[in-house]
């Protein structure tokens, strides 16, 4: 397997606080890994860095072979990573079809007309939003907000898609529906790197876990194994339970 | 050559007790008010009127005319300004709606200053006599203007630092959403700091019209050296404002009598150019001297 | 598709009534339907740009300065398209520096910028004047009617409003309206938001300083203090406010009777005029803060809400 992405002694500090501390861990092209650890512990910073929302303060970001660490975010999305968002996204004032041909419009080998919209649609029918198009994004209830975002990354056609909590906050039935949709990606070669809390969908999806605490990786390697790991455990759960 | 610095710091005393005012409008009520070279030089007219008709001199002028210009300023707050500060908690567009009402604002001001006092250049002589300084020939009134920014600035500085009323009203410029939550009420001290701009913006107009001839369209001009300032110096950050201030009156004193008058306005351009591609956050950066 | 081709139609027909309409009017009657199209494309220029990025430009009358300036120097040693074309090109010059310097940092440093640059132009100039050429004002003998004037404008309104048109239905349009709603999801998409608004600017701006070149021969005898006047930069400002500054033909609706007010005022009230517009001003932030065609456009969807709830 071919390394897709490199994260090299990656360092982050908002004034006297250091978010993250010295991270680095690779994903290989075509895996599913989950980035995990308790809240505040760095994880969405390390998807903001590598999509581009803040510059590291030092260390690299290897993207197949290239440094794209500080690079403006439309530069990283040009590079081939897509992304969601935490708190679910989306450009309200535009129809749900217009929501996904926004990023067809404006990736390198962009779509316009016709083309981008029969993309569009044909991209909505994947996520499960078939023949929704011309509802207005503002409408649409929170799961199939997130259907939609996840249509609008898929859209921009990336080599690495970036997942942040895209499953949480959803009942146990769209929760089935969602991991069923990561898997058929991961299964179609989509390289994706993930931060999610709940621990049923990582063992589905995820062959690989790499763990924060703090600011710095505690662990690395095969998910079961990181999940038994009794330091990961200590980071999860506190002292008395190891 | 040390004549032309001190007539320069002397200036930029007055530049920055006025960029002080706008910064703390700026910072701390949210406001940009492109009005505000208009309340400079409506004081400055004030001042005038008092010395030529009532023969009140300017230093009796400011007693009469800061506590006018503070009800005027917590009056044009309440009366213009909340109402926009209260639309734009829905929609977010307090900055271009008071750019836009305080862009009206200094069309009225500046008309009635034109139907009042026509358009001609104004002056009045009050100690123009010169004083020896370091073996530099400076005018009294402009050492007078000095000694008055210098007093009026320590006493605000005094105030924002080391009183409780000080203390809430920084809370405010670095946190306007957590203010409310430690029991701060924005908009009251919100309108107070505009009010209070706006006296130190009449305070820099009575002292400018000691020491030098202002007419009616002039306000625009220091709005702007203001504005540069304030950026210069750091949105909201008083001591910044305060250095920039003094930086700027020597650049120009030095630009007005080394190159040319006329490209005064050139050089504090130029030197505006240069922050905000170097240094937008301003030259103190934005965490410095609060 | 059919509405398209009628609506483009009823312009060309509008257009043509337009263009004839000086034959009828008498010299008075050009002189304001000229300003009032000069008018019109500064306002629908000035709104191309501010009126989806929210940037309040203040430096209309810095771009329209240089245009008349450019043309009051060169009139004498080059045909009079090549003075057109290297007064656009000088717009567009001064427009990508302030752009660059400006656009990639908050609405408030492109305000303040904006605000002073035409005085910093007149200044420039006027010192450039006294102190290289030796001569302040210049004199434009050109052979141009004001009914050319006016055809000119008219072409370049036609231009404007057709660029306003296939913008809202381009790439750009769209990127437009995606930073309008969510700069964060714009540049996550692959927008470049500095990009975006810097071509904007600069379309924007080229357009105005070519309004100044083309009514420059108006004036035969050009200063800076005349041609850098702030007024200009006011009322356009206040007039595509007026009309509504997001939509299409806003800008060109508020342009048309406030111009005659404008000219009605001035004629009349010369001494209270500014405080006049002032009040206008202030006025319109607080009644109709996004145009008078968007709140039709409101008062038209509840009017019908109410319809169907009966």
């Amino acid at each position: 397997m071919t390394t897709l992405l490199k994260i090299q002694n990656l360092k982050k500090q908002f004034g006297g606080l250091t978010a993250v501390n010295d991270v680095s861990f690779s994903v290989a092209e075509g895996e599913t890994v989950a980035l995990l650890g308790p809240n505040g512990s760095g994880k969405t910073t390390v998807i903001n860095m590598i999509s581009g929302a803040f510059a590291p303060t030092s260390g690299r970001i290897v993207l197949a072979g290239e440094n794209i660490a500080g690079l403006a975010p439309n530069r990283i999305a040009h590079k081939g990573i897509a992304r969601t968002f935490q708190l679910v996204r989306i450009l309200p004032s535009l129809s749900v079809a217009e929501n996904v041909m926004a990023a067809l419009a404006f990736r390198p080998n962009h779509l316009w007309g016709t083309e981008a919209r029969d993309r569009a649609e044909h991209l909505l029918l994947e996520v499960g939003l078939g023949g929704r198009g011309h509802e207005h994004a503002n409408d649409l209830t929170y799961i199939d907000q997130k259907r939609m975002e996840l249509a609008r990354a898929l859209a921009a056609e990336p080599r690495l898609l970036l997942l942040d909590e895209w499953l949480s906050g959803l009942n146990p039935t769209e929760l089935g529906v969602g991991i069923d949709l990561i898997t058929s990606l991961g299964q179609r070669g989509m390289t994706i790197l993930l931060v999610e809390h709940i621990m049923e969908a990582v063992r589905a999806l995820c062959s690989r876990a790499v763990v924060m605490n703090v600011g710095t990786k505690i662990a690395d390697g095969p998910t079961a194994d990181v999940l038994a790991d009794p330091a990961v455990i200590v980071a999860y759960l506190g002292d008395g339970h190891a | 050559m040390l004549s032309t610095l001190i007539t320069g710091l002397v200036l930029g005393g007055t530049y920055a007790l006025v960029a002080m005012g706008l910064t703390l409008q700026y910072g701390i009520s949210r406001i940009m008010n492109l009005a505000y070279g208009e309340t400079l030089i409506f004081a400055a007219f004030a001042a005038f009127l008092l010395f030529t008709t009532f023969g009140i001199n300017p230093i009796l002028g400011l007693v009469i005319i800061l506590p006018v210009a503070f009800a005027v300023g917590y009056v044009i707050y309440g009366v213009m300004m909340q109402p926009l500060v209260t639309r734009s908690k829905k929609s977010g567009t307090l900055e271009v709606d008071s750019i836009l009402a305080t862009f009206g604002l200094l069309f009225v001001i500046q008309g009635v200053m034109l139907v009042a006092f026509g358009s001609n250049y104004t002056s009045y002589n009050y100690l123009n006599v010169g004083i020896n300084v370091l073996g530099a020939n400076i005018a009294a009134n402009r050492l007078l203007a000095f000694a008055l920014a210098v007093i009026i600035g320590a006493t605000l500085f005094y105030v924002l630092t080391r009183t409780r009323w000080g203390t809430t009203i920084r809370a405010i410029a670095v946190n306007p959403n957590a203010a409310p939550l430690v029991g701060i009420d924005v908009n009251r001290t919100a309108r107070f700091a505009f009010a209070l701009g706006t006296m130190l913006a009449a305070s820099g107009g009575v002292m400018i019209s000691m020491y030098q001839t202002f007419n009616a369209s002039m306000g625009v001009v220091f709005t702007m050296k203001a504005l540069v300032i304030v950026i210069m110096g750091g949105l909201g950050n008083l001591m910044g404002a305060l250095v920039a201030g003094l930086l700027l009156g020597v650049v120009e004193t030095l630009v007005a009598t080394y190159v040319d008058p006329g490209l005064t306005l050139a050089a504090t351009y130029l030197i505006f150019l240069a922050v905000l591609l170097w240094k937008p956050a301003g030259l103190f950066g934005k965490a410095a001297g609060r | 598709m059919t509405r398209t081709i009628l609506g483009f139609a009823l312009v060309a027909l509008g257009l043509a009534a337009l263009a004839w309409l000086p034959t009828q009017v008498g010299a008075y009657g050009v002189g304001l339907l000229l300003g009032m199209t000069g008018y019109v494309v500064l306002a629908s220029a000035w709104a191309l740009f501010s009126g989806p990025t929210r940037y309040v430009s203040l430096a209309t009358v810095a771009f329209f300065g240089i245009g008349a300036y450019t043309v009051a120097v060169l009139s004498e040693t080059l045909p009079y398209w090549a003075v057109l074309l290297v007064a656009a090109g000088i717009g567009l010059a001064v427009a990508l520096v302030v752009g660059l310097a400006t656009l990639r940092l908050a609405g408030v440093y492109f305000v303040i910028f904006t605000f002073g640059l035409a005085e910093l132009i007149r200044q420039l100039v006027t010192w450039y004047e006294v102190n290289v050429t030796g001569t302040l004002g210049r004199y434009i003998f050109l052979p141009i009617s004001p009914e050319q004037i006016y055809w000119q404008l008219l072409a370049l309104a036609a231009l404007t409003i057709g660029i306003g048109w296939l913008i809202a239905r381009s790439r750009l349009g769209l990127a437009l309206k995606v930073i309008g709603d969510d700069e964060t999801v714009a540049a996550h998409t692959g927008i470049d938001i500095s990009g975006v608004k810097l071509a904007l600017f600069a379309v924007s701006a080229t357009i105005i300083t070519l309004v100044g070149a083309i009514q420059a021969p108006r004036w035969t005898y050009v200063e800076p203090s005349i041609v850098f006047n702030p007024t200009i930069s006011f009322l356009t400002l206040i007039m595509a406010l007026l009309g509504g500054a997001n939509r299409l033909w806003g800008p060109a609706l508020g342009a048309i009777p406030l111009f005659l007010l404008f000219e009605w005022l001035s004629a009349n009230f010369p001494s209270h005029y500014s405080i006049i517009l002032g009040l206008m001003f202030i006025a319109i932030v607080f009644v109709v803060p996004r145009g008078v065609l968007a709140g039709v456009e409101d008062l038209w969807k509840r009017l019908r809400r109410k319809g169907e709830a009966a």
